[in-house]
């Protein structure tokens, strides 16, 4: 998977450096620096430097209000519990499959890998409206449980768990496939001197195939991390209404209290909690494409 | 010895395709059964009536093709706009030289690198300033951002792996660099490219967050439309006719596009 495409950026035609490059380039750079960059700071110094009726002056009054919030701290916690959920769970389900799929040279193999990747061709807001017909209240699992005499389910729809079926649902797609990649550059040589001198599937597992993808599986995580943190339309439909995920908080901060400073200090609140996670993920990227 | 392994039952594979359907096919059936029921009670285990009934009365509204068409516009808006400041970009990124080439490229990963809906709110501070909250070109804006890093990587990639020998044999003969770009490089560039727009339309017809948080309610897409049908409509079948009719741009790119996010490019654009 990893060998299929030239790497990219490598150097270019052997010429003089033509400014051209950079008339062409030019739209969505800027594009980026005004809609991506600028926001960011904006928002950063938007938060610091508060508005008075002397003018401005720092102040970190809006940070304070949210961390002497319960409510905000509340919505803070299940945003940090869902998205740590997510991650272990996405992890337990995703790794067992992409070890299949590198491994088996099965027909079945094929078929695996095609569901697996199937969610990404399910938009999520039809997860959404699928999951309630299934796992809702008198839905397919209800009528299932009825037929065979059993009593019905505790619907995880409005609890907290139902974004965390939803999201793990939606991530395992990019999950499989960001492990699947790594999984690619074992060798089977490595595998099979392992196999000669005696290790077993665990043995194997645990000193060969863990160290070896242990970058792919931090991005995987990452990127499955930066995407729930803030994740919006799943947490918005399946999720509670209070406490809420950090998403549907900030955009009924936003649109219905319509108090976008207060919106704008929980979003960047929400970038100081994934930053590690962000400069990982894209030094990760970085460093794969230049290699 | 091949015949062998051949014949051993693949336990494991059996298991996974099993749960899998069972996770991942269910819940689709489940929705596309409701919309071409039309009476469906508890706790019967399957409908006590199929029939299109509702499909007339969903096609009937109003606010369905308002959003339908929205979409669309909005896709194509996106799509196209994003083709012509994109493609130019990734061709200078596969096959220019100039000052910051490498900086520049991975400058596109910054939307990737920060939780999308925190950015969105950012966005929609400035957008706020900019009184376009609320309007077309808004909703365009905010969604072009996330057609950007595709819109480059994939097709950096597809110039990338365009045989040099075969442009420089074509120059040779005396071609000139249009009719080299026209004859070569974009027939073999153009499926990964055109796999890319597919993509690109795909993602910002489904886009949900951008639309909702800088659009509603002025500018109403399709699966806006379908999340207030969640909450707020209690006839389930408008929701699951709506599901279908929804799903047909990612049926398309499901029969399209799945060579290229099978392929290494797509997975390195996410970090694989």
């Amino acid at each position: 998977m990893t060998t299929d495409t030239a790497s990219a950026l490598p150097p270019a035609p052997a010429q003089s450096k033509r400014p051209i490059g950079l008339l062409l380039v030019a739209a969505p750079v800027l594009l980026v620096i005004w809609l991506i960059i600028w926001p960011i700071i904006s928002a950063v110094v938007q938060t610091l430097w508060v508005k008075t009726p002397e003018g401005s002056a720092f102040s970190i009054e809006t940070y304070r209000f949210f961390f002497s919030d319960g409510y905000s701290l509340s919505n803070l916690s299940i945003t940090l519990w869902t998205t740590g959920v997510c991650a272990i769970l996405l992890l337990l389900v995703c790794l067992p499959i992409a070890l299949y799929l590198r491994f088996s040279d099965s027909r079945v193999a094929g078929y695996v890998q095609s569901l697996a990747i199937f969610p990404m061709f399910v938009p999520s807001i039809i997860l959404s409206f699928a999951f309630i017909r299934v796992l809702g209240p008198n839905g397919t699992a209800d009528l299932l449980l009825n037929a065979v005499g059993m009593p019905k389910i505790r619907s995880p729809y409005l609890t907290p768990w139902g974004p965390v079926i939803g999201l793990v649902w939606d991530n395992i797609p990019l999950t499989v496939l960001i492990l699947l990649s790594g999984l690619g550059s074992i060798s089977n040589q490595a595998i099979e001197a392992a196999r000669d001198v005696g290790a077993g599937k665990f043995a194997l597992l645990w000193h060969i195939i863990l160290p070896r993808i242990s970058n792919s599986i931090l991005v995987a995580i990452s990127f499955a991390v930066l995407g729930i943190f803030s994740a919006f339309t799943l947490p918005y439909v399946l999720g509670p209404a209070a406490p809420e995920m950090m998403g549907p908080f900030m955009q009924r901060t936003f649109r219905e209290l319509f108090e976008p400073q207060t919106a704008i200090t929980q979003a960047v609140i929400t970038f100081g909690f994934c930053i590690i996670f962000g400069l990982f993920y894209v030094r990760s990227v970085a460093k794969n494409q230049a290699a | 010895m091949t015949t062998l392994v051949r014949r051993r039952i693949d336990w494991t594979g059996i298991a996974f395709a099993a749960v899998l359907t069972l996770v991942i096919v269910l819940p689709l059936v489940v929705v596309g059964t409701w919309a071409f029921t039309n009476v469906w009670r508890y706790p019967a285990l399957i409908p006590q009536e199929f029939g299109l009934r509702f499909w007339g009365q969903t096609l009937a509204r109003a606010d369905v093709w308002t959003s339908i068409t929205m979409s669309l516009t909005l896709a194509a808006t996106v799509t196209l706009l994003s083709a012509i400041i994109c493609l130019p970009a990734a061709y200078a990124f596969a096959r220019l030289d100039f000052p910051g080439r490498s900086i520049l490229f991975f400058s596109f990963l910054a939307g990737h690198a920060f939780p999308k809906f925190g950015l969105l709110v950012a966005i929609a501070g400035i957008f706020l300033q900019l009184n376009l909250i609320g309007t077309f070109w808004g909703v365009v804006l905010i969604q072009l951002v996330g057609t950007l890093l595709f819109m480059i990587w994939i097709p950096v990639a597809a110039f990338q792996a365009v045989d040099r020998r075969m442009e420089e044999a074509a120059r040779d003969v005396g071609a000139g660099p249009f009719r080299v770009f026209w004859s070569i490089t974009l027939p073999q560039a153009g499926p990964t490219i055109a796999a890319a727009i597919l993509l690109s339309f795909v993602g910002t017809f489904y886009e949900t967050e951008g639309a909702w948080l800088i659009g509603a309610p002025q500018v109403r897409t399709l699966p806006v439309l379908m999340i207030s049908f969640i909450n707020n409509q209690p006839v389930i079948q408008y929701g699951a006719v709506l599901s279908v009719i929804l799903w047909v741009p990612s049926f398309i790119a499901l029969l399209f596009a799945r060579r290229v996010v099978n392929s290494g490019s797509f997975a390195r654009g996410f970090g694989g």
